[in-house]
């Protein structure tokens, strides 16, 4: 037979700790149920079939970088030389420092790039 | 044996996994098809950055969490973070088998079941998918964790709140069921 609906009033506190512990046991019952969901057949192949290709690494190495910094490296050179041949005046000395700390950087950066002093 | 088929041995191995979690996470089975295999094209996404630090299981767990957050998200933002159990596409514990007990007895573990399951969509997110990587994948603190990005301090004490809110939820709404059924006997 069914029980009958308690009327927790008039519980005593054994009878109490009996529900609350019957409750925790329940809980945790039902929290451990494992759900079974429905999975499509053939789900796996479907979502392999959909992956996205993986974007190609290029086996060799372009080196845009380095050419870029060896051309301005050259060109901050020229520069120098020819500046350095000029009369000297206010204006084109201060461009010659600007470009000789340019020159200085480069060699820094591509020496760093090359022979790893890191 | 090439990568595609690798993967989707992968898929295959974990797919029960990661759909009965969502299941739990999200409460329904609305979209659960579109979120499964969410979760293993980032999953796919994010292999080359493996670093295998963890499993590739507890990797998943911390994918399908974040999968399930953004779910969360697209619901309240189409304003409906009421899920009704008694829809079509949710109610999994309305085909739970309890073979060794009589009907009654199955129908009010049923109804019970559903209460926890309402209950468990209440708790704030983190506490629910706590509970659910606990209880019901019994994965370690240290698991759970990982796969949520937080301490483990953090963990346990979401889940000691998370099982308090629930009990104190349900023995409320027993409560109310008894007062109710004692009011119709009278």
């Amino acid at each position: 037979m069914h029980d009958q609906p308690i009327d927790q009033n008039n519980l005593s506190p054994t009878m109490m700790e009996h529900l609350d512990q019957n409750l925790d046991q329940r809980i945790l019952r039902a929290l451990e149920t494992v759900p079974q969901p429905h999975i499509p057949t053939g789900f796996a192949a479907r979502v392999a079939s959909q992956l996205p290709a993986r974007p190609t690494v290029s086996p060799t190495p372009t080196h845009y970088g380095q050419r870029a910094m060896l051309i301005a490296m050259v060109v901050t050179l020229v520069a120098l030389l020819v500046l350095a041949l000029q009369p000297a005046a206010h204006a084109l000395g201060l461009l010659e420092t600007l470009l000789f700390a340019e020159f200085v950087a480069l060699t820094v950066w591509i020496s760093v790039w090359r022979y790893g002093l890191r | 044996m090439n990568t595609d088929l690798t993967f989707e041995d992968v898929i295959r191995d974990h797919q029960d996994m990661v759909f009965r979690t969502l299941l739990r996470l999200t409460g329904s089975r609305e979209h659960l098809d579109d979120l499964a295999q969410d979760v293993f094209l980032r999953l796919y996404r994010a292999l080359p950055s493996f670093r295998g630090e963890a499993l590739i299981t507890t990797y998943l767990y911390r994918i399908a969490v974040n999968v399930a957050q953004d779910e969360w998200k697209r619901r309240r933002r189409d304003r409906n973070t009421h899920i009704s159990l008694s829809d079509d596409v949710s109610g999994w514990e309305d085909r739970l088998p309890h073979p060794d007990r009589n009907a009654e007895q199955q129908i009010e573990e049923r109804e019970f079941q559903q209460s926890v399951e309402e209950q468990l969509q209440r708790l704030s997110q983190i506490e629910r998918t706590i509970l659910v990587l606990y209880h019901q994948e019994e994965r370690s603190y240290e698991q759970i964790a990982y796969a949520l990005g937080m301490p483990i301090g953090t963990i346990r004490t979401h889940l000691h709140r998370g099982r308090k809110k629930l009990r104190e939820a349900l023995q409320q709404r027993q409560t109310q069921q008894r007062r109710a059924a004692c009011t119709t006997n009278r």
